[in-house]
């Protein structure tokens, strides 16, 4: 089968700050970054271990730039860089059987996860839609519903692995870590995380026909709630945005890939807002 | 009798280089300059309030828009102060305005003979088109009054800028101050004759406003840009009910001038993220 699959960092074992992930960073990053595409290869491993697998992996760390090529087999596809349209789905169509989410983090006001974020927290205070609040993990699962490809697959903290379950229960689950708060994880060593999710990525391919495309119900309703009122000015400015308070702004259509594109516009616009007047 | 004054600052008498209105970055050429730009506004005041005007808005349209020297300005006045307003250098424009001056008006990006111009961000808009026809900041700012049946007036800057707005809009008197030698030089009157010809001009323009008509583009109204980079087309092609038309070009549809103004501003906001 063909495997989609979107490899973030907060998730990886042992990651408990910004200072790991923070590809600016030249003493942590380098070696988080080798542990995060070496969890992304025991993945990659699993899954061909229950079926062959044709790979592409959207790298969805930051600048997007993180693969390590001499950790990955030869064959796989690595879609790199950012900005791009879909930001970590780009690449997704019809054609995959399924997907996998490796090294994924909770969504931001989430308790008791690390680094938890849902794509900026510079402008993105929370982001539902229709009235359920979304990690990236939904909202990403969503634009993979809409092509009609299940998420089979979660690694990451308990936090992001247990939510993302109880949503979507078809998915197997490789918890990596215990968030205590913000800035602290209990961890499996990387060599133990490696294992647990060749196994699990294993046992969610052969369970790949059991699992379901998620999907939000038409008509969809985007709610975004700022960091700061600056962030809402901005996004307000976008056709087809509705302004419910000082920092809550509302996007409604009946198409998925729309309201997505209106959700990662207005994480960028709202940005702008940050610099000095 | 309300009347509107948007004020720019590129085309104030003897501007000719950006430190001289770059607020940003201190430097004693801009201290100069932002009060030579002060005066130029109060002059326009002092002729409109001559012919009849009562009440009187100026909008700070430059920079970071707050570069008015209160103690140059009449104390009757209201002022708009800020940069991050929707319609930014036509804020809080209505229905109860007689009209509106464009004081200190620069050429649109691309005009050969334009000191200093630029359209909004010169670092990503490249061209603007309004139902094909090439806009300056007048021409879009222009459109906004229309919308609100509100009458340009008096424009006044380089000779580029006033005979460019006098080419769209026949009926707006013109004050010009300056001739421009390219891009970062001029040939100008001085700062004290700048004066007495904008608050001639002004004075003459409020008593015909009458005469004056609202410039207003039919609808659908169709915005096209060109960006300076292809990365600022990527970000704004995402936008939803953008239209990428180019590897440079982005495009957006609307009924209402107002809602393709905050679209504009929204994607020079947008590309500048890129």
């Amino acid at each position: 089968m063909k495997l989609f699959i979107s490899a973030d960092m907060e998730g990886t074992a042992g990651v408990c700050s910004w200072a790991q992930v923070d590809p600016a960073n030249v003493s942590e990053y380098p070696v988080y970054r080798r542990y995060m595409i070496r969890e992304l290869a025991a993945a990659i491993e699993g899954a061909r271990a229950a079926e062959a697998c044709d790979v592409t992996i959207r790298d969805s760390h930051w600048n997007q730039t993180n693969v390590l090529w001499d950790e990955l087999p030869a064959d796989v596809r690595a879609i790199t860089g950012a900005p791009s349209p879909w930001s970590m789905n780009d690449g997704i169509d019809a054609s995959f059987g399924g997907a996998f989410f490796t090294g994924y983090h909770g969504a931001i006001g989430a308790e008791n996860a690390t680094l938890a974020h849902t794509y900026s927290p510079d402008s993105i205070y929370s982001v539902s839609v229709n009235g359920v609040r979304c990690s990236e993990a939904i909202l990403n699962a969503a634009m993979l519903g809409y092509h009609g490809v299940p998420l089979l697959l979660v690694t990451g903290d308990r936090t992001i692995v247990e939510e993302t379950t109880r949503m979507m229960p078809w998915v197997t689950g490789a918890i990596v870590e215990e968030s205590i708060g913000y800035y602290a994880v209990n961890s499996l060593a990387p060599a133990a995380a490696r294992a647990l999710i060749r196994d699990r990525a294993q046992t969610a391919i052969a369970g790949a026909k059991d699992a379901r495309p998620f999907t939000f119900e038409p008509p969809f309703e985007l709610v975004i709630e700022t960091a700061h009122t600056g962030n809402a000015d901005f996004i307000e400015l976008l056709p087809g945005f509705e302004r419910l308070s000082g920092r809550t702004l509302r996007y409604a259509c009946d198409d998925y890939a729309l309201a997505f594109r209106a959700f990662l516009t207005s994480m960028r616009l709202g940005g702008a807002a940050n610099a000095p007047a | 009798m309300k009347l509107y004054i948007s004020g720019d600052m590129e085309g104030v008498a003897g501007v000719s280089s950006r430190q001289q209105v770059d607020a940003r970055t201190p430097h004693p050429e801009y201290a100069i300059y932002r009060r030579y730009y002060t005066q130029e506004i109060a002059a326009a005041v002092e002729g409109a309030r001559g012919a009849g005007a009562t009440e009187v808005l100026v909008n700070d349209s430059h920079g970071p828009m707050r570069n008015l020297v209160f103690e140059e300005l009449p104390e009757d006045v209201r002022v708009i102060f800020g940069n991050r307003k929707p319609y930014s250098m036509v804020q809080d424009v209505d229905a109860t305005f007689v009209g509106a001056f464009f004081v200190g008006y620069h050429g649109a990006i691309g005009d050969e003979n334009a000191v200093l111009c630029h359209t909004y961000t010169p670092s990503v808009i490249y061209e603007v088109r309004i139902n094909g026809i090439v806009c300056s900041e007048a021409t879009i700012n222009a459109g906004l009054l229309g919308h609100f049946g509100v009458p340009l007036l008096m424009v006044s800057g380089d000779r580029t800028t006033v005979e460019g707005v006098q080419a769209q809009m026949p009926w707006v008197r013109g004050v010009i101050v300056k001739e421009s030698i390219g891009s970062f030089a001029t040939n100008s009157v001085s700062p004290q004759t700048a004066r007495l010809f904008i608050r001639e001009g002004a004075a003459a323009a409020f008593e015909r406003a009458s005469q004056a008509k609202p410039y207003r583009f039919e609808a659908p109204i169709t915005l096209d840009v060109h960006l300076a980079k292809t990365e600022q087309a990527d970000y704004i092609a995402v936008a939803p009910g953008f239209q990428r038309t180019g590897s440079r070009g982005i495009r957006f549809v609307a009924q209402d001038f107002p809602t393709v103004f905050k679209a504009f501003v929204a994607a020079f906001r947008l590309g500048a993220m890129a």
